[in-house]
């Protein structure tokens, strides 16, 4: 394996807008990857406006100055591409894979709404995509069992005015009040090219992309006073656990256990990384083995730990199980904290620590083998550190990380007075 | 302006080209491996005949049984030891089945490749199978088919699948069976079937790069111990469609959204239609841009998203659209969801519209192939239906060959409006009165 975990050449350049370009060739195939991280996410948004930086995301596909109705997706289909985009607390990416050829097409798609989306912007698109948000809504959140169980744990572990403190979807009643000139006002504070990273990934040489950035990007104005989202690094402790039990339509007990870790890209919230997988990824791992197969108190399709990758705040670290026939809430809830104490006081072996390295090296270099994955990831490393090369550091990093970090990251962060637990109960039960 | 209006053309287009397919036999068993140079993951896929089809009827879902409980222990080492060996070269053994297939796989840097498929033949040629594990692993499965039968859309698929081919049929009832079918499982049902299905050879699936790997030893660790050569698989089955629409009323007490299952038989897999079908599906549905994700979600707001395709396995197809729309609007979006497939079995597509799905289709070949584990879903392709080395090729060519006449033809051939299945599962009390109204079709029982 290399040292690295990008063993691709990187480079970069900034347009006299801002625009940082980051460019990484790879003729192996002839696709290319186009990405953009822009620095806005829902913990920008103020109360009342919760779930806008999500909805606005839905209208960056509804057309632009050149740019017809729904026009993007047919043209990034019609060239044989695949799109996407994604909003989350920190920051919300655009992305497209098309057949090189058409590089051109998907910056030029990007900057036309990049600088020109809010006078195609009409009340009519916003009525409907606010349907469809709303729609979004009920299927992944309030349809499902346990599907608001996120909504609930944010502010359970982050405080009111915590830019964290509400979920990405937003609420109804926000959503309800959304107006078009806020959402005019939105953009142009947040889209502007000093607020953006643009990755080109894939068959296509830096010196072709630039000069493409620069003739479809370089006019476009940088924003001066882009206001900064309030900040998060410092949350204070209660010192008081948090508890929540939810009675519902759901068909078994869970109990999800959370924690404020550490901001993700700090060495801190490497330990967490490999903390969560020794925790709960896999067969192999401490909440399987000790809750599914050794207790047998959960079900061992729905036991796991992961951690929350969110650069701007302590992130969530995130344990859950749902319990076997017969077995309580409780009783889990006493399990799944056990299993998270023992982090700190029963050593993390060699075993462990190398089960977990080697699943989080394929996780790795999984999300290294597309185009698209890698324009992400450097798109994600320009935009949160400023350096896209900083990427190559961060399996190394992962690598290095020792038992005894793992359990002085757990006496520090784990312990059972900042401990936030959901409980799921099924309504019969009640 | 700082915005330049022109929309640019594209480039020059390099040759498409699906990386070289090699094949070999080795230890009585077939190896299909994909060159992918400079790869630092690659995947193994042992492939076997045991898909769904191959479930007796009633026992449905022993095969997912028995995917857990290889892991439950091999003749070598227990079950934790298992564990940890597989994880400590950085994969889980992946499985999954489908109808035509059963499909166990690792993925690993390329240098752990061969010890991650010799652990992989470990429990699926040498499971221990001891019958308090598989007892237990079975409890479990039950008890996770429940857990995800709370969730809309199971019920719904099994009330379309059996109304479609009939409950006496396996191929009537769920793929991975239900929770009362799992739950009814003994413990032969399970070694059984292993010893019947997953003792021959079957083949193996490599993507990686070709250079750092070896395709005999990889062979000789999969196929080590196996016997029995190929069974006769089957033919395309003939299924009736209905002489008339109906709606099937699945109850989701309290529900916000209904879930739409509508659907109709179709052609199998190797129908010569294929590609044109494929096609019409796509304009009519396959896509963000289909008509009906258009209509449904971009104009009216009903849904997040709705699509609608032909599913081909070896010896049936089907046309399916599924969604979840807004209780309040159920009827109106099933009437509009109709009216478009009516419209497509009807109008055919334009050229507008089949420029798009062509070359979307055609570009997805290189977009969406190319790590390790796709261009192994793509070999497994290749495998199970039968097909040549340069198939996505030819696949290509025929896609952008497609004409409008073709297409057309094919969803006039290929589309039912009248025998559509409607099954909507959602909140009974609130919308029955409503699909009544809407004179879409006569509200059925579904036992009927």
């Amino acid at each position: 394996m290399p040292d690295s975990g990008y063993p691709w050449p990187i480079e970069t350049t900034r347009l006299d807008n801002g625009l940082r370009v980051v460019v990484s060739e790879d003729r192996t195939a002839p696709a290319v990857a186009v990405n953009l991280w822009y620095d806005v996410g829902s913990r920008h948004e103020p109360a009342g406006q919760s779930g806008f930086a999500h909805l606005f995301e839905h209208l960056m596909f509804e057309g632009s100055v050149n740019v017809a109705k729904t026009e993007h997706m047919k043209l990034i289909q019609g060239a044989g591409g695949s799109l996407n985009a994604t909003t989350n607390p920190d920051r919300t990416n655009y992305f497209e894979t098309v057949p090189a050829e058409h590089l051109e097409l998907a910056l030029w798609l990007e900057a036309d709404r990049m600088g020109g989306l809010v006078p195609a912007l009409t009340q009519e698109t916003l009525d409907n995509q606010r349907d469809v948000v709303k729609n979004e809504r009920r299927q992944r959140y309030e349809n499902v069992p346990y599907g608001d169980a996120w909504l609930r744990l944010l502010p359970m572990l982050y405080p009111p005015g915590h830019p964290y403190h509400h979920a990405t979807i937003g609420s109804m009643a926000d959503l309800n009040a959304a107006d078009l000139a806020t959402f005019q006002a939105f953009h142009q504070t947040y889209y502007a090219p000093n607020n953006a990273v643009l990755t080109v990934v894939g068959d296509a040489p830096a010196a072709e992309v630039f000069a493409l950035a620069d003739k479809y990007f370089g006019a476009l104005p940088a924003r001066a006073d882009i206001p900064p989202a309030p900040d998060g690094r410092t949350v204070t402790p209660t010192g008081q656990p948090v508890r929540e039990t939810v009675t519902a339509d759901v068909p078994a007990p869970r109990v999800y256990v959370a924690h404020r870790t550490y901001p993700f890209g700090s060495p801190g919230y490497d330990v967490a990384t490999v903390l969560a997988t020794v925790l709960g990824s896999g067969r192999g791992s401490r909440l399987y083995q000790r809750l599914a197969d050794g207790e047998r108190i959960a079900q061992p399709d729905l036991v796991g730990a992961y951690g929350v990758d969110l650069a701007h705040a302590p992130a969530p670290l995130i344990a859950t199980a749902t319990a076997r026939p017969g077995v309580t809430a409780e009783r889990l809830a006493e399990g799944l904290a056990e299993v998270v104490d023992e982090l700190a006081t029963v050593p993390v072996t060699a075993a462990e620590l190398d089960r977990a390295k080697a699943l989080l090296s394929t996780s790795w270099w999984r999300q290294m083998a597309t185009v698209d994955g890698r324009a992400d990831t450097l798109g994600r490393y320009a935009t949160q550190f400023g350096d896209p090369a900083t990427a190559g550091e961060r399996l190394p990093a992962l690598l290095a990380v020792t038992a005894e970090q793992i359990a002085e990251a757990a006496a520090e962060v784990l312990g059972a007075a900042d401990r936030a637990t959901l409980s799921y109960l099924p309504e019969e039960t009640a | 302006m700082t915005l330049i209006a022109a929309r640019p053309g594209p480039g020059t287009a390099r040759p498409y080209r699906f990386p070289a397919v090699v094949r070999r036999t080795v230890a009585g068993g077939q190896v299909v491996a994909a060159h992918l140079p400079g790869q630092n993951l690659a995947v193994a896929l042992l492939l076997l005949d045991a898909g769904a089809g191959r479930e007796p009827v009633g026992k449905e879902g022993v095969g997912g049984v028995l995917a857990k409980a290889l892991e439950e222990g091999t003749a070598q080492r227990d079950a934790t030891t298992y564990a940890l060996a597989v994880e400590g070269l950085g994969t889980e053994l992946v499985t999954g089945l489908d109808w035509d297939s059963f499909q166990v796989s690792v993925q690993v840097p390329v240098d752990r490749l061969t010890a991650a498929v010799e652990l992989l033949a470990e429990a699926v040629r040498t499971p221990r199978l001891d019958p308090a594990d598989v007892r237990r692993v079975r409890d479990d499965e039950a008890t996770a088919l429940r857990m995800d039968w709370a969730n809309p859309g199971p019920r719904a698929d099994a009330a379309l699948r059996a109304d479609l081919f009939g409950v006496e049929n396996r191929w009537g009832r769920p793929m991975y069976g239900d929770p009362d079918s799992v739950a009814g499982l003994d413990v032969d049902d399970v070694t059984v079937f292993h010893s019947e299905w997953f003792i021959r050879p079957g083949t193996l699936v490599v993507a990686g790069d070709l250079d750092r790997i070896d395709l005999d030893a990889l062979g000789a660790a999969a196929f080590a111990g196996t016997g029995g050569g190929p069974v006769e698989r089957g033919g395309p089955i003939e299924v009736p469609l209905r002489e008339q629409r109906r709606i099937i009323l699945v109850d989701r007490p309290g529900s916000v959204q209904s879930t739409l299952r509508l659907g109709h038989p179709a052609p199998h897999r190797a129908h010569p239609d294929h590609v044109p079908m494929t096609l019409a599906g796509t304009v009519l549905g396959g896509a963000f841009t289909s008509r009906l994700n258009h209509l449904i979600r971009e104009v009216r707001g009903y849904t997040y998203g709705i699509r609608g395709e032909f599913g081909t396995s070896r010896r049936f197809g089907r046309f399916m659209v599924s969604s979840g729309v807004q209780t309040a609007v159920t009827a109106p979006a099933l009437v509009e969801a109709v009216g478009e497939i009516t419209r497509t079995q009807v109008g055919g597509v334009t050229e507008d519209e089949l420029a798009v799905a062509r070359s979307w289709r055609a570009g997805q070949l290189s977009v969406e192939l190319q790590s390790p584990r796709s261009i192994a879903s793509a070999l497994t392709t290749l495998v199970v239906h039968d097909l040549p080395d340069d198939y996505h090729a030819r696949l290509r060519a025929d896609l952008l060959a497609a004409d409008v006449e073709q297409v057309s033809a094919a969803a006039a051939a290929h589309l039912h409006p009248e025998a559509l299945t409607l099954v909507v599962e959602g909140d009974a009390a609130v919308i029955r009165d409503e699909l009544t109204a809407a004179g879409l079709a006569p509200l059925a029982d579904p036992t009927s």
